[in-house]
């Protein structure tokens, strides 16, 4: 130590009598006095209240100690205070080491002696490591200030917008031609009845005004490099055959002689190889099936690039690859719903009119397959729908949970299709039925004021919809069988396709369910457990569109609330850092970190920590076998210390 | 043995078990004085030389307490920990030191009763066990 003698200033904090009844502090007092490294002992009665911190401070001024020790609080509760007292009297902040002699011993030991000897303990080991402590400076780094949206529903949209009006260049990447996600697919949100196409449209527009937000659409991310407040996403944008410059005139859909299932309307009804996602989609530009064009297919045909105003069809189109750079990513890829193909005994797929609820929708459409005419597939209007709940969902073989929001879907139907026709029988066939709060409750009472017949059952696994002449029978064993004309299967939400590739590419961490995992599931539900990545909408769980936009709004609003332009992002301190002397390259540490925070310089041969991503949790530094890792804070030495300051105490 | 009174070191995640302890306390949840806490930021963090270093200073018993697993603050530092932990529990009964004196466990930051109710098994499994006697061959190899 420089033959100077190190001092460490004590302070006992009685914590009113919180610690003083229960520890004798006079004995610590005297047991650590006469201590040579000990500068003084003092006693307050409340260090943490304001008289406490100003005599606290006053004292350290005035002995000028090396390293601080307070015994007192946990440090949960106040080791920031005391290392903003220290500070303040000039002294690093990491010089200041507290012992936890309140809720480790003081509330936990009913014997005061033996109390007490545990104190001395705890003091000791504290001093023991304090006198090792290294000075920490805070870390910052500069940030790029732009985000990143990965998927264009209304969860992306809202986020974009959100950021884009608050200056931030925004990219949005949509893997259909246009945006929209799966709210643009449905009529009417419940239980408030919003046309969708109608709250969609405005902020469609406004994307496409918003000079800050920039849509590349037909794309899907390829891999994502770099962390929070660096960014590197690479994309990759699919040919579409048709230029921006396109403004979805639909001249070339009545040229074009190629007819094709309609994807966006789920294979109901048809379009032209040619085709825009809907009218008035954004971005407008049409796009080509290049399996079905003929002028793909066979070179016949040109029609549409003859017909098209705006020389916009461009067959040569290769796509592009496109790399994006941004301080954040927001991932806001929704989700999808069961297939009921995999619950046979629906009779989906087998029985004419027999629906998912994701086809109902678009047949609801006023932009659907029929104009919103809910119709048979004879073309009468249906005099009986039976909706069956919790398709694929709480069964053997289905998803283990509720997803929460299908009920409200559910019973739409029944407001949907009496709006068509006041007459129809409608039947909801349920088992639990669950609606959150007092609008989907009265939503619920007016469906059962108005006709809906709610048919309870504990069997719905063993419901069986079969063929009986011209209408279909669903019959269970816990209620006499029914006899309608069309059947929709409401099903259970599930991860969207891909997002396990997608959580690859970011390191984040997916749920059983297969959902992006929250940071933390009550206080950072938006945050993923990567820094800089965070969910927006239904890609974190099923929610309904309320939810998936008030996440995506506070997904936002966190994103540009720490990377804002001209101010460097606070980096953690207490990273570990290796040393390249020691380090013989074995890269044990490369395998076990979480968060992928240590490259391997292959000019020097040895691992280095990238302190950006590193967190601090020094797994690393337990693995390295040449104690080349060393975790700042918490060294082997620190450590090593601090259990020999326990155990001799 | 009733005069006995042991030596036990918990090493406890700062995110979970720690804030489980200090619930404890919140509660004032009594628990044996013998077990005394040294606080890291992960379960990942402890080497398994801290918990050699704590038999060699005069620990009876040693614990390892973290996050439930999947809850683990830094995604998955509990994991590393519990491969790491059982090598080591194999190794101990080889340096003559009974597996028993050696836990790993969790707890997570709201599961007070059940980190008094670990702190006091231990400290009654350890009693059972008296006094670790390292001899001194076993004391310099692990040196």
């Amino acid at each position: 130590m420089n033959g100077k003698k190190t001092k460490i200033a004590l302070f006992l904090c009685k914590c009113g009598a919180n610690i003083a009844d229960f520890i004798d502090l006079k004995e610590i007092e005297s047991r650590f006095s006469g201590n040579d490294t000990t500068s003084f002992v003092e006693t307050q009665d409340l260090l943490c209240s304001p008289a406490g911190k100003k005599n606290m401070l006053e004292t350290i001024e005035k002995n000028k100690p090396d390293f601080v020790v307070v015994a007192a609080c946990s440090p949960q509760m106040h080791e920031k205070t005391f290392q903003e007292v220290v500070a303040d009297a000039g002294i690093n902040m990491a010089r200041m080491q507290m012992a936890n002699i309140r809720e480790q011993s003081a509330w936990v030991t009913t014997d005061k002696k033996k109390a007490t000897l545990k104190a001395i303990a705890l003091i000791n080991a504290a001093m023991e490591r304090s006198v090792l402590h290294d000075d920490l400076q805070p870390k910052t780094m500069e940030c790029l200030t732009d985000l990143i949206i990965i998927g264009g529903g209304m969860a992306g949209i809202e986020a974009a917008l959100l950021a884009a009006n608050a200056g931030r260049k925004v990219t949005i990447v949509e893997k259909e031609i246009s945006l929209g996600g799966s709210v643009i697919k449905i009529e009417e949100v419940a239980p408030n009845m919003e046309c969708a196409p109608c709250l969609l449209s405005p902020r469609l527009a406004a994307v496409r005004d918003n000079k800050n937000i920039r849509v590349i659409s037909n794309a899907s991310v390829t891999d994502v490099l770099g962390f929070f407040g660096n960014f590197k996403v690479k994309i990759k944008r699919m040919a579409r055959y048709v230029k921006e410059s396109c403004i979805g005139c639909e001249a070339c859909f009545e040229v074009c002689p190629v007819t094709v299932d309609n994807d966006f309307n789920l294979g109901l009804g048809t379009k032209k190889a040619i085709s825009t996602l809907f009218a008035g989609s954004v971005p407008a530009a049409a796009a080509i099936d290049k399996t079905n064009c003929l002028h793909f297919t066979d070179g016949s045909c040109n029609a549409c690039a003859a017909v098209c105003p705006f020389q916009s069809i461009d067959f040569e189109d290769t796509g592009e690859d496109i790399e994006v750079s941004a301080g954040a990513v927001i991932v806001a890829t929704g989700c999808t719903t069961v297939n009921p193909s995999t619950v046979p005994e629906t009779g989906y797929g087998k029985i004419e009119n027999v629906y998912s609820m994701p086809e109902f929708e678009r047949i609801a459409s006023s932009n659907g397959p029929y104009g919103g005419e809910i119709r048979l597939k004879n073309g009468e209007p249906p005099r009986s729908v039976a909706v069956i709940h919790c398709v694929g969902s709480l069964s053997d073989g289905g998803v283990p949970y509720c997803s929460g929001i299908c009920c409200m879907t559910a019973i739409k139907t029944g407001e949907l299709l009496r709006k068509k026709n006041p007459d129809v029988e409608v039947y909801s066939i349920h088992d639990r039925l669950v609606f959150n709060g007092p609008e989907q409750q009265a939503f619920f009472e007016k469906q059962k004021e108005e006709g809906t017949h709610f048919v309870k059952t504990e069997r719905l696994r063993d419901l069986r919809v079969v063929q009986n002449g011209t209408t279909i029978e669903i019959s269970g064993p816990d209620f006499q069988p029914i006899a309608v004309d069309m059947v929709v299967l409401s099903t259970g939400l599930t991860p969207q396709k891909g997002t396990l590739a997608l959580a690859r590419m970011l390191n984040a961490d997916l749920t059983d369910a297969g959902f992006f995992k929250a940071d933390h599931p009550i206080l950072r539900a938006i945050g993923s457990s990567i820094d800089g990545v965070y969910t927006a909408g239904c890609c974190a769980s099923p929610c309904d569109v309320t939810t998936a936009i008030t996440r995506a709004q506070a997904a936002a609003g966190d994103a540009i609330s720490k990377l804002v332009p001209g101010r460097k992002i606070a980096l953690e301190v207490m990273t570990t850092i290796i040393d390249e002397i020691k380090c013989a390259g074995c890269k044990l540490c490369i395998a076990v970190c979480p968060y992928k925070a240590i490259d391997f310089d292959g000019q020097k041969k040895v691992c280095v920590v990238n302190e950006a991503i590193c967190r601090g949790c020094g797994t690393c530094a337990a693995t390295c076998p040449g104690g080349a890792a060393r975790a700042i804070h918490f060294s082997d030495q620190q450590i090593m210390a601090e259990i020999g300051g326990l155990l001799h105490g | 043995m009733d005069d006995f009174n042991p030596a036990i070191i918990a090493f406890v995640c700062n995110w979970c078990s720690y804030a489980g302890a200090d619930k404890a306390g919140g509660q004032k949840l009594p628990y044996p004085s013998n077990v005394k806490l040294i606080r890291v930021m992960c379960s990942g963090r402890v080497d398994p030389q801290f918990v050699m270093k704590a038999f060699r200073e005069g620990a009876d018993g040693v614990m390892v307490l973290g996050c439930h697993p999947g809850d683990c603050h830094y995604r998955n530092g509990n994991m590393k920990a519990l491969r790491r932990f059982k090598l080591l529990e194999r190794m101990l009964s080889q340096l003559g030191i009974e597996k028993e004196r050696f836990k790993l466990d969790w707890v997570s930051a709201g599961e007070s009763a059940r980190f008094q109710e670990l702190a006091k098994k231990m400290t009654d499994t350890i009693k059972k066990l008296g006094p670790l006697h390292l001899r001194g061959m076993v004391e310099s190899e692990v040196a």
